[in-house]
């Protein structure tokens, strides 16, 4: 049966009900665990340039071959950071942050710019300030453990650190995402609830249905009795009381 | 006459100007125009199952064939879950399974009803066996006698895939109206209940199909049409 944009329209308007329950429903329920249940979770993060200490800027005095090297470097030193060799450190340097190694490997995200010589740390955790000192601790560490790790190479510095006093905004739940998320996820799986209904619905509906599966005629299709199909007889009852009214006040 | 007032409304009686009046009287034309050769003057209606308006289609058509200036019965052979004297508002303590039994005789227990033109065989006490009285050369003999006297007459029977009543009937009458309510009835079932009257060689005249949605309008222009005309 082939069915035309009138027919997928009318199966919609259909099952409308059902396509707003399931939608609200669904948006009701990640907003109010998205505002309600979710912890929020703040991230923090530091920034390494890999670049010699004892390089001098100056236009004429770049060397292209130590910055390509440095910038190949990054996809090393990203491995690095997140060995058991520096994280041990971290854990053995920093004990306050009562984390254990694998903790720290799995909460430490390591990220670069593509042709650039510079690297991000970050940390998510459900206080920032907490999150800041973890990912600083990671970062002197590592910045410490470097030439002894790569053939004495000092390359390592700080761009800028977390500063644990930030009045940093939570970038977990991203409500507003989660809820347009639901929406649209919610809104695909009603309509193909309501489209699936209706594919399974082998009821008789039309003069089409009647004629297809018992090849006979359809002699009358009957509407559903409405107020308008009783208000005659409700009509001639208010014009009796009034009837009855007038003859009451001409006899008085 | 006064008219009784009660739960299921014979609509073509109290609005004949409504849209659903004018589907009645539609398909009593249609009914009329099925059959070319010879007069359909007795008819049945049966449904898969309970509750799709076989009553409330019967009572209609029937108002629709007396205001056309016919003399009408209704029969109701429903005999086991009767409810044509509650239409009416008429008592069921006689009705058809006295006259198939024997005990009484057709004018005895026809009644006439508010409406001008339509009367009423209720179904009487029920039976134990109303299949074998359905079946008796009592009813097939009753209803050649009262052909002599009514223009039209409508047999209500119980569901068709239900008990065996409808089929037996429908060996007896000069067609078959088959009402399917609107989006309830499992196409296998429709064309069960076709099988089954198929079975008895019974001829179908066509399908009623009831309580359609009036989403799509249809009938409106009557009814505005005909307040129209009564305004005038």
């Amino acid at each position: 049966m082939e069915l035309d944009l009138k027919d997928y329209i009318k199966i919609l308007r259909k099952r409308i009900w059902l396509i707003v329950s399931i939608v609200l429903v669904a948006c009701l329920a990640t907003g109010i665990v998205s505002f309600m249940f979710m912890d929020p979770s703040y991230e923090a993060s530091t920034k390494i340039i890999v670049n010699k200490q004892n390089e001098r800027v100056g236009a004429d005095q770049i060397d292209l071959n130590t910055i390509n090297m440095n910038i190949r470097l990054i996809d090393t030193y990203k491995e690095i950071i997140k060995t058991k060799r520096i994280m041990d450190k971290v854990v053995q340097g920093h004990p306050e942050l009562n984390l254990t190694r694998d903790q720290l490997i799995q909460k430490v995200k390591v990220s670069s710019v593509n042709n650039t010589q510079v690297m991000t740390l970050a940390v998510q955790d459900e206080s920032y300030a907490k999150a800041a000192d973890i990912v600083n601790a990671v970062s002197k560490v590592f910045k410490e453990e470097i030439p002894s790790i790569y053939m004495g190479i000092d390359n390592v510095s700080i761009l800028n650190e977390a500063n644990r006093d930030d009045n940093a905004a939570p970038v977990k739940p991203n409500k507003k995402l989660n809820v347009a998320i639901s929406f649209v996820v919610s809104l695909i799986v009603a309509f193909g609830l309501a489209f699936l209904l209706e594919y399974l619905d082998d009821t008789i509906k039309t003069e089409a249905d009647v004629a297809k599966y018992l090849e006979l005629p359809t002699l009358a299709m009957v509407t559903k009795i409405g107020e308008e199909d009783l208000g005659t007889e409700r009509m001639n009852a208010t014009r009796q009381v009034e009837v009855g009214e007038q003859h009451a006040t001409a006899k008085q | 006459m006064q008219r009784p007032n009660n739960s299921r409304p014979i609509i073509t009686h109290t609005n004949p100007k409504s849209p659903i009046s004018e589907t009645f009287r539609t398909l009593r034309t249609n009914i009329d125009f099925s059959s070319v050769d010879e007069q359909i003057r007795v008819i049945m209606l049966t449904s898969a199952g309970p509750g799709e308006g076989k009553s409330t289609t019967a009572s209609n058509l029937a108002v629709a064939y007396a205001q056309s200036d016919k003399k009408v019965l209704v029969i109701d052979a429903d005999l086991r879950k009767p409810t044509m004297h509650h239409t009416f508002m008429k008592t069921n303590r006689w009705g058809l399974s006295n006259v198939v039994s024997g005990q009484s005789a057709p004018v005895e227990v026809i009644v006439e009803t508010h409406v001008h033109n339509l009367f009423l065989m209720p179904s009487g006490p029920v039976p134990p066996n109303p299949s074998e009285m359905l079946a008796s050369k009592r009813m097939t003999a009753m209803l050649e006698e009262l052909k002599e006297s009514f223009d039209v007459i409508i047999i209500d029977t119980p569901p068709a895939l239900a008990v065996t009543d409808a089929q037996v009937v429908a060996t007896k009458v000069d067609g078959v109206l088959i009402v399917i309510d609107y989006g309830k009835v499992k196409r296998e079932a429709a064309m069960k209940v076709k099988a089954n009257l198929q079975h008895v060689n019974a001829r179908m005249l066509g399908v009623v199909i009831n309580n359609v949605n009036r989403k799509n309008g249809e009938g409106y222009y009557y009814y505005y049409y005909g307040n129209d005309q009564s305004a005038k």
